[in-house]
Formats: structure tokens, sequence, C-alpha cells
């Protein structure tokens, strides 16, 4: 008599193979039907209207670090994991890591800048008609808008916190080109920085129809030898009634000045 | 930006500010950063120009008695009442001389609040935005 646990036996095996085939051809399936799921524009774009947030801990330091009193470990979510610094830059980023705790522009209320208000941990919303994408960030209320109307950076611009960006679609992917910012935001908490010479381009793809892959290709030649990649994956919120709730949390102290009392000395 | 966005605007005193300035002006009073009892007026080379919401700055080098270049900040209105009154990055490039009429800073460092600017060419231009700076009839104090 064969006992229970000598083995599977042939007409398990069998079933197994079965439902193996069938798994199989329901992920080949889905795979297939993958990029026709994710949410679309009548015009057919992919439509990235939602509120999103990265789980990585990139904002707390681009780049690999142990934990340490103000920032939990984190792999960096940089290509080549180290930022390639000019040597007088490298020094400058140093002095900021010295003195994060007072000089992060964030900690003062600052608009994030891009890429940093994409990977900040707090969820940012996006807004799209065909024409152009409005991103939401929670933090600092600051607003960016994206152009997907075929127009050029202005002629005569400003030193915007989160730069100019024009957009155009590669297949499913949209790529945008951002510049004209001004030198007063950071990448991370970690002093990571750059110059008003900065230079991003982006890439955001959907992965499936809650989740985006966002790249970034930053230059700037005043501050690395090189241009440098990193990429994070942006999650959808889909708890019930999930909205943004703006956040001023690092202005509180200035909440008696504003707004200003024309009659106080 | 980093103040709440329920500042009251609208209110244009002196005619400095025409009517369209975006309420990033009222962004801090004149009076919380500078002193209208210290007129300044400096003439120097400019280092840079940030075009920045809500206060654009312009800094120069001028020369002091020893020869060598102190670089002073001069506070500048918002990027888009600078454009109604014709300037951009051109109009004040890096190396160009200027004059500024304004205020120091409370603060005592090489700062100051820009009344009037002379740029280049001879154009006079008012570059101040906030409401409750001295208005132009103040720069003839200016030293």
């Amino acid at each position: 008599m064969r006992s229970p646990n000598n083995g599977p036996s042939s007409l398990q095996i069998a079933l197994m193979l079965a439902s193996g085939l069938i798994l199989l051809f329901l992920a080949t399936g889905d795979a297939g039907a993958a990029g026709p799921k994710i949410p679309r524009l009548a015009n057919g774009k992919p439509d990235f209207s939602g509120i999103w947030q990265t789980t990585s801990a990139a904002d707390y330091d681009l780049e690999p670090h142990s934990n340490r009193k103000d920032a939990p470990p984190g792999a960096g979510i940089v290509e080549g994991h180290y930022l390639p610094y000019l040597p007088a830059a490298l020094e400058q980023k140093k002095k900021n890591f010295a003195a994060r705790d007072t000089l992060d522009p964030a900690l003062k209320g600052y608009t994030l800048g891009v890429p940093r208000g994409i990977y900040y941990p707090e969820p940012f919303q996006i807004f799209q008609r065909k024409q152009d994408l409005t991103l939401v960030h929670q933090f600092g209320h600051s607003v960016r808008t994206i152009h997907t109307d075929e127009t050029d950076h202005p002629k005569d611009p400003y030193d915007w916190w989160l730069g100019d960006s024009r957009a155009h679609w590669e297949g499913d992917t949209l790529v945008v080109d951002v510049k004209h910012f001004n030198d007063k935001t950071w990448f991370d908490r970690a002093g990571n920085y750059h110059s008003d010479a900065l230079h991003v381009v982006e890439k955001w793809a959907f992965i499936d129809p809650n989740t985006v892959e966002y790249k970034a290709t930053v230059e700037d030649p005043k501050v690395f030898s090189k241009p440098w990649n990193l990429s994070v994956i942006l999650h959808r919120h889909r708890e019930k009634d999930f909205q943004l709730i703006e956040d001023y949390r690092f202005t509180l102290d200035y909440d008696d000045a504003y707004p200003p009392k024309p009659n106080k000395p | 930006m980093n103040t709440k966005g329920k500042l009251v605007s609208g209110i244009v005193v002196g005619g400095l500010l025409s009517l369209t300035a975006p309420p990033a002006h009222a962004h801090h009073a004149f009076s919380a950063e500078f002193d209208a009892e210290q007129p300044i007026e400096l003439k120097g080379v400019v280092t840079k120009l940030e075009l920045v919401n809500p206060h654009s700055w312009l800094y120069l080098d001028v020369k002091q008695t020893d020869g060598s270049a102190k670089n002073w900040g001069f506070e500048f209105g918002a990027p888009f009442s600078l454009k109604q009154k014709g300037i951009t990055k051109a109009s004040l490039p890096v190396g160009s001389e200027v004059t500024i009429q304004g205020y120091r800073a409370k603060n005592g460092k090489d700062f100051g609040y820009a009344v009037t600017t002379v740029l280049s060419d001879g154009r006079s231009v008012k570059t101040g935005g906030a409401q409750d700076a001295p208005g132009a009839q103040a720069n003839g104090q200016a030293q």
C-alpha cells in the first residue's frame, strides 16, 4: 500500500503540470495585455492622472548610505551609485552634508525642485490633459506644469524653482526636458546639490496600471564631470478617499507673521 | 513657495505696482528686512542676476577704496513685474556696470533693497516691488 507521504501520484503530477501551464498562460496573457490596460487619454497617450509616491529612501540620500541619526539606510537610486562631482563641487557637497540640519532647503520650506519633488516622501498628484500635465506637490503645495503641446523652452527665461518643462512622447514614454532652474534647491537631505546650469531629462513610463517607473538624467557642467542617471518606482495611492493635504510644517513658526498685519510694528 | 497662498494682493501703493502684479510681491514686507533710514547708492559690476520668485536678486562687485571688490546683493521685484518694465536676463548681463539706489538691510550685511537701477545703457528702471517700500521720491536722499 502506498503511503500518502511517499510522493505525488501520477495524477497529482498531471494536475500540477496542468495548473502550471494555466498559470504560465495567464501570466503571458497578462503581460501581453499590460500595454492596452494602462490608463489612457482620449488621444491614446498614457494617462498619469492620480496620486503618486515613492517608497524609496532616496530623499535622505541619493547615494548608498547606512543608517544615521537623521536617515534610515538606503541602497541609493543612482546608476553607478555615486555622483560624478567635480573636485571643488565635492568639497561643497561635503560642507552641505555637514551642515544639512540648517542648510537643507526643504527644512526652510523651499520648493523642492526637480527631481527631488518626485521622490520626496510625500504624495503628489498629477492632472493630465492632452496639452499638459499639472503636478501638485503636497509639500509646500508647489505646482509644476509639464507642457505636451510641442512648444519649446521660452527665449527669455526666469530662474525657476521647478525649471521649465517641455515634453514629448516616445511610444508610451513621456520624455520631459527641464531647464532654467535657480541654484537654491538640493537633490536630497544629504547635501547633494546643483547650480543654475542644471538640466534634467525625465522619462515617465507605466510598469502596470498602478506603478510608474521614473527615470532622470541629470547634467550640470558647473558641478558634475558627466551626466548621471537615477530611477525610482512610483506607486499609485489607492486608499479610499485619499487626498493631498497641504504641508507647510516648516513655516509654522511664521504663522503669526502672515498674512502681514500693516499696523503691527 | 514657502508662504501660504492666502496673502492679500491687489493693494497697489504709490503706483509702483501694476494691477497684474502677482501676490508674491507681498511675500514679505520691505520693513521686515530693510531700513528706510539707511539709503544707499552703489555703482558696481554685475556678477549674477537671479530672476527668482517671489523676489529677484542682483549681485554686483563694488570696488572698495583699497582696490578690492566686495559683492553686494540687492533685492528686486518679482520676475514678471521686471519683465513688464523690460528687464530680462539680457538687460543685466554679467560684467555690465550698473548703479543702484536703494536701502540697506537691517542686519548690516552686504545686502540691500533696490528702488531704482540705472542700467549700463543709461536707462533708469524702478526695480523694487515691495508694497511698503519708500517711493521713488526717497531716491534724492540716497548718497
